[in-house]
């Protein structure tokens, strides 16, 4: 798979990137030591539990004897993820002994959680209070009607259409880097923009609530509070109404910004208001693969380039018109092609500075087609025609004819020896662009240029 | 596909059908009482519970006259007790158990005198399996996890009665490629639930020391199938394979085999008393008709 510019990192990188100090305060409260659990490989969960009933230190060297020989890339890697999220401590004693330690604030915390079992964050709402709750569907239903507005607005506002529901300020939090905001200038959606619709909905969310933590600073709020708020959401009961009053101010805040996601669903009742968690939050700590989430399809592409998207969504429309003519669109379908016209569209917006990454940009386009398969083609291999496929890599070939390369040009050698010596010079360096042996005259690459001037020094010599 | 560097994790989704044996015979002569066994084994479930969100944990109580689920966490309400200070998993579980004692003796009461003395294992093994296949493997892997206080072992006085019916519950794992990992408490090695164990690539173990009977438990059987396959766990030694005969339930290392249906007997009979084959004159030289079983 090409390197994409936009990664689904999950959750947990961020938190290991946190500083220590804050690491360590966040193990203080227990979801967020499960949710941190459950996110390990799985060797690295192993010996959480493993070692925690072991109140003394287990040295380096037995640790090693847990696995086979064949496991031990593995095991450096559950050593090393282990420690870069401060579960273990390394020791070295004096005789050049290693030890690991489980960090005991954890170890109590998840002692506990295994003596008592789970606990809820906090208890739901008596149902008399509240009267009707949502029944489930209906809050998965607002919940991708609400993301599906969100990701609306985003296409649309591109093309500067309608306003919609949610609140311009939060708005421009999630919106940030995934559109360019120039002066004088209808807002544009960016390359990481259009990467970001093709994504499925999972990484769609990561990628919000990672730039929504990142930047919570700006905002005054310190980024650990947030990432365990969030944490700790993602352990309430999907459907459950759980009273407003019993958060903190800034978690009543950001409960607001989710709540325009469909993260969360408010509602109002006569004395108290409530949040009902929808399985877009419950689904956040979850380490969970696309596979398990994944929505029916419903496109439809034949070989001469047709394109059938039986969708009654209005976001499925301007995503398909991103790259492809729509034709006609019918109360349950939509018909379109895949033109050359239609895709450079779409190239242009996702060429801007960096020439290189338009390659995986196209296989966004293509695995967005592949993953949203109607179940009659999703059956055939390929889902998506391979002359359709090849053709749109081709199409996007043609845009990569020229290849740009910063470079330096040498000529007026004063003898045919110092030339083919140079040129060799070039070459065990890689950096020879071109030759011209009759004029003498040659170009590298600018990188190689100061060891060149150097060569070129010496020779003189 | 698309960006997932998340699917790695997933494949240790793991569903783990637990088989208690509830016996009273056995656990009033234990010397660790069943009280402090549960305790470690409800911290097991948690723990299970616990490594990932989508492990699944269901518990089959084995008495000596029934076999009952008494525990599934997909079903679990996650209402704690009316005081709210037992978590709802023992909750769950405990009632549940209680319930099925009860039960349990007043089938023991309403039997006949023949009351067997040995738990029902294969009733429950056979119970796993079905429950496993009702779920959908697709998403996870299965294993079966045994702990038995004694069992019967061959040469024990007590026959068994439900030897071929263990066994074929034990290939029937094999065959539907699940694996059974048992914890076995007692003096001597169990050679069922070792074959068991070897037969279907578990583990078997029998802890030495029972006050750590969770880290036993949770080192060994918390494994998921796909770490198994890098992590060091105890092997099995000197497994004893010799099979018990149809007729008199005996353990035998030399004995006859049905060619049709390949019951065993330890002695010449004149027809199959299983699939009811009629068997030729037997030879004066038993070596001929015999057949070595390892």
């Amino acid at each position: 798979m090409p390197q994409v510019k936009i990664i689904a990192k999950n959750f947990m990188d961020m938190v290991a990137s946190l500083p220590a100090m804050k690491l360590d305060n966040l193990y203080s409260n227990a979801f967020i030591c499960e949710a941190i659990l459950r996110s390990l490989p799985p060797l690295a969960k192993k010996y959480v539990l493993q070692m925690l009933c072991i109140e003394a230190p287990v040295s380096a060297k037995s640790m090693e004897e847990w696995v086979l020989a064949d496991g031990s890339t593995k095991h450096k890697v559950a050593i090393d993820r282990l420690l870069q999220l401060r579960l273990l401590t390394e020791n070295v004693d004096r005789k050049r002994e290693t030890t690991y330690r489980l960090n005991p604030v954890l170890q109590s915390n998840l002692q506990k959680l295994l003596v008592c079992g789970e606990v809820l964050p906090r208890e739901p709402m008596p149902t008399n209070v509240i009267g009707k709750l949502p029944s489930l569907e209906n809050l998965e239903d607002f919940a991708v009607e609400q993301w599906e507005c969100f990701l609306l607005q985003l296409i649309n506002s591109s093309q500067a259409e309608r306003p919609s529901n949610i609140s311009s300020s939060t708005m421009k939090v999630f919106q940030r880097g995934l559109l360019s905001q120039r002066e004088k200038e209808a807002p544009r959606l960016t390359e990481s923009g259009f990467q970001f619709l093709l994504m499925d909905t999972n990484a769609q969310l990561w990628y919000i609530i990672r730039e929504y933590i990142s930047n919570s600073e700006e905002r005054g709020i310190d980024p650990s509070d947030l990432i365990s708020f969030l944490l700790e959401l993602s352990f309430h009961v999907t459907g459950e109404a759980y009273n407003i009053n019993s958060l903190t101010e800034v978690q009543s805040s950001t409960i607001k910004d989710l709540a325009d996601l469909g993260l969360v669903k408010l509602q109002q009742g006569r004395k108290e208001s409530w949040f009902i968690p929808t399985k877009l939050a419950t689904n956040l700590s979850m380490s969970l693969t696309d596979s398990s989430s994944r929505k029916q399809g419903f496109v439809v592409v034949e070989t001469n380039f047709r394109l059938y998207a039986y969708s009654t969504s209005k976001l499925h429309c301007e995503i398909l018109r991103l790259f492809a003519r729509v034709e006609y669109q019918l109360p349950n379908l939509i018909v379109g092609a895949i033109t050359k016209e239609s895709l450079y569209n779409a190239f242009e917006n996702g060429i801007t500075a960096d020439q290189a990454s338009c390659i995986p940009w196209l296989f966004y386009i293509i695995s967005f087609l592949q993953q949203n398969a109607h179940p009659r083609v999703s059956e055939r291999i390929p889902s998506v025609p391979e002359n359709v496929t090849d053709q749109i890599r081709l199409w996007e070939a043609d845009l990569n004819r020229i290849e740009m390369n910063p470079a330096y040009l040498y000529d007026e050698f004063p003898s045919r020896e110092v030339f083919e010596s140079a040129c060799d010079f070039a070459r065990e360096w890689n950096g020879l662009l071109w030759e011209d042996s009759k004029k003498m005259r040659l170009m590298v690459k600018a990188e190689v240029h100061t060891n060149m001037r150097e060569f070129l020094r010496r020779a003189k010599q | 596909m698309a960006p997932a560097p998340s699917k790695l994790y997933a494949d240790d989704v793991s569903l783990l059908m637990v088989l208690l044996d509830t016996n009273p015979l056995f656990w009033t002569s234990s010397y660790l009482p069943f009280s402090n066994f549960l305790s470690h084994v409800l911290s097991f479930l948690n723990s299970i519970l616990l490594l990932n969100q989508l492990n699944q944990v269901v518990v089959i109580a084995t008495g000596y006259n029934h076999c009952d689920y008494v525990f599934d966490s997909s079903l679990a309400t996650n209402q704690g007790s009316e005081n709210g200070r037992m978590p709802a998993l023992c909750y769950d579980l405990l009632q549940k158990l209680e319930e099925f004692l009860v039960k349990d003796e007043q089938l023991h009461k309403e039997g006949s005198e023949k009351g067997l003395a040995s738990s029902l294992l294969s009733g429950s093994l056979s119970m796993a399996l079905c429950c496993i296949l009702f779920y959908d493997l697709d998403i996870c892997t299965a294993s079966l996890c045994l702990i038995f206080r004694r069992f019967f072992d061959q040469g024990h006085s007590i026959h068994n009665p439900g030897y071929v019916a263990i066994m074929n519950s034990i290939f029937s794992a094999q065959r539907s490629m699940v694996p059974i990992d048992s914890c076995y408490i007692g003096s001597n090695n169990s050679a069922f639930l070792q074959q068991a164990s070897y037969i279907t690539g578990g583990v078997y173990l029998k802890p030495q020391q029972l006050d750590g009977l969770f880290q036993y438990l949770s080192t060994v059987f918390a494994t998921d199938l796909h770490s198994r396959t890098f992590l060091q766990l105890p092997k099995s030694v000197g497994v004893d394979f010799r099979a018990s005969c149809f007729c008199h339930k005996k353990t035998i290392d030399m004995g006859y085999i049905c060619s049709v249906c390949l019951s065993i007997f330890c002695k010449h009979h004149k027809k199959c008393s299983t699939c009811g084959s009629v068997f030729g004159q037997a030879q004066s030289d038993n070596e001929s008709a015999s057949n070595l079983k390892r």
